[in-house]
């Protein structure tokens, strides 16, 4: 069994009115099962409104199904005593880095996660050391974290999970308020965790470019899982994902527009390199 | 509507040890009409430049000229300025509060001090140009999705008909045909009614092929101000300042290095395309 499984999930809220009557019931989540590795660089892509998020909160059990069992390293997330030891196995990165930080000094913010677990202070020390150096921000360590650009704050906060020792990161839109340089950054240092470190990644994101790399894409639509495979057999389906409301990379995108107009190359080309063996250039 | 900036300072903390120049003598001409990309890297100023044009921030230094009056005169008349210069800012979605869509549109005109009927028409005609179908009008604004909170946002600022309008990071947050729609929207509203539109942005593939003009901000100076392909023609220099110029620029670039005899100035999909065939064929 892999790190993340999810059998059969179902979330469903209920729409209130002002006056706290049910206006309808809507299914976040339908039906979702997935098997992960350890190990595994996931993605996971869906236009605003597909259950993606919803979905990942699931594997740390900020939300728990209504229907459907999730395990996280055989745990089942509906079982409440379970519940620090979950979230310490999978770990989470939100959207906007300013909601997450919370220390003064950014080693301390680091800290407090493992501090919070009760390790010891010399162990503390060193996890806060191997975090940091992991994502690239020993050198900011007695900075003030309001004084980081956005990409280094996300990695400040990479930081502060990764200090807990969890086996799989979350990471749901890490660079949607960052700019381009921001954006390679945090993915960059991902990517780091991913194969260096061996960290299981299951990445939400809107940015196509960014899951190229992935082990396995799943792409949601209306809760459900409309798509799986390699981030080459998505991107072979250019006209379906844009039904989905997303789209491919720009370079996957001219490869497509190439071929149509009769130049043959092979579908998913993902990178400036294959189009350029293709094209025999 | 033009406004011209002449030698433009702005200094945080001036004659104390903290001092930073965030923006440094920027002379610029925006004329009536133009569609205008303004792109930098976060702590470039492009947020700040924007909130001297509608008079947020007080230049430190220098004149900014609206139609011919100094706003900085004693007699200009600010809140008129304010509501010519339309500013929606990032996630502008935080800023609803209504019970319904509608009501939270009003609330802009409202506050002009114009009767109701007049109110009315301009939030309905702002809703409209924003594409948002007529069913959502009164549903609460928390209802909609991520891309029509955003235009509810928008058509919240067009009621109160500014003739210029500058958008930061319109397209935060949104999917990738979210994205589209909204610049389409905003396009389309700017041929029917020749505003001026300011597009802040820090991603060129959403700029490129939507924009007259490409106004690149780096430490608080223009760095390049020029149409959107001789911007990207310096695409090493963009990288060095963090930017990036739209993908398709590097391709064509790589192709030409390997010796395909292609235009390297192509920026959109379409135009690539059709060039490399173009090569491929000779």
């Amino acid at each position: 069994m892999g790190i993340i499984r999810a059998k059969d999930v179902v979330y469903e809220y209920i729409r209130r009115d002002e006056d706290g009557n049910v206006e309808g019931i809507t299914k976040a989540v339908d039906e979702v099962s997935l098997d992960i590795e350890q190990g595994q660089f996931i993605a996971i892509v869906g236009h605003n409104g597909s259950g993606k998020s919803t979905f990942a909160k699931h594997i740390n059990a900020i939300l728990n199904p209504t229907e459907g069992t999730i395990w996280v390293d055989g745990m089942d997330t509906n079982e409440e005593e379970k519940i620090w030891d979950i979230r310490q196995t999978a770990g989470m990165v939100f959207q906007n880095p300013d909601n997450q930080i919370i220390g003064q000094v950014v080693e301390e913010d680091v800290g407090f996660g493992p501090e919070n677990m009760g390790i010891p202070t010399k162990e503390i020390w060193e996890r806060v050391e191997e975090s940091l150096r992991a994502v690239g921000m020993y050198q900011y360590r007695k900075h003030s974290p309001n004084k980081l650009s956005g990409g280094q704050k996300q990695r400040v906060s990479i930081a502060g999970v990764l200090a807990m020792h969890p086996k799989c990161i979350i990471l749901d839109e890490p660079t949607a308020m960052l700019d381009p340089n921001g954006r390679k950054e945090v993915i960059r240092a991902v990517r780091g965790l991913n194969q260096v470190e061996g960290v299981t990644v299951i990445l939400i994101t809107h940015y196509m470019e960014e899951i190229v790399h992935a082990d396995k894409v799943f792409v949601m639509d209306q809760g459900k899982i409309a798509m799986e495979g390699t981030p080459k057999e998505i991107f072979s389906q250019v006209e379906k994902l844009q039904g989905l409301r997303l789209d491919v990379p720009q370079v996957t995108m001219l490869a497509h527009e190439l071929k149509k107009q009769g130049i043959p190359l092979p579908d998913g080309i993902l990178t400036t390199k294959e189009l350029m063996e293709a094209l025999g250039v | 509507m033009s406004i011209i900036l002449d030698h433009v300072n702005y200094i945080y903390g001036e004659d104390t040890s903290l001092e930073v120049k965030a923006l440094d003598d920027i002379c610029l001409t925006i004329p009536e009409g133009q569609f205008i990309g303004v792109i930098g890297h976060t702590g470039s100023g492009k947020s700040t430049l924007m909130q001297h044009l509608n008079g947020l921030i007080k230049a430190t230094g220098g004149h900014i000229y609206f139609n011919g009056e100094d706003i900085y005169d004693k007699d200009f008349d600010m809140k008129k300025l304010r509501s010519k210069v339309g500013l929606v800012f990032q996630y502008p979605e935080h800023q609803l509060f209504e019970i319904d869509v509608f009501s939270d549109v009003c609330f802009g005109p409202k506050n002009l001090g114009l009767d109701k009927k007049e109110v009315e028409l301009r939030a309905y005609d702002a809703l409209r140009k924003v594409g948002l179908p007529e069913e959502f009008f009164y549903q609460s604004p928390f209802e909609l999705s991520g891309g029509q909170k955003r235009r509810v946002a928008i058509a919240g600022v067009l009621a109160m008909k500014p003739e210029i309008l500058i958008l930061d990071e319109p397209t935060a947050g949104l999917d990738p045909m979210g994205r589209d729609e909204i610049l389409d929207q905003i396009k389309q509203l700017q041929r029917e009614t020749g505003m001026t539109i300011l597009l802040v942005s820090h991603s060129m593939d959403d700029v490129a092929e939507y924009v007259d003009r490409i106004i690149v901000m780096n430490k608080g100076a223009v760095m390049y101000d020029d149409e959107p392909k001789k911007v990207f023609s310096h695409y090493k220099e963009l990288e060095e300042i963090g930017l990036s110029a739209p993908q398709v620029t590097y391709v064509m670039h790589a192709l030409k290095d390997k010796g395909l005899d292609v235009e390297v100035d192509a920026i959109t999909i379409d135009e690539a395309a059709m060039d490399i065939i173009k090569a491929l064929k000779k």
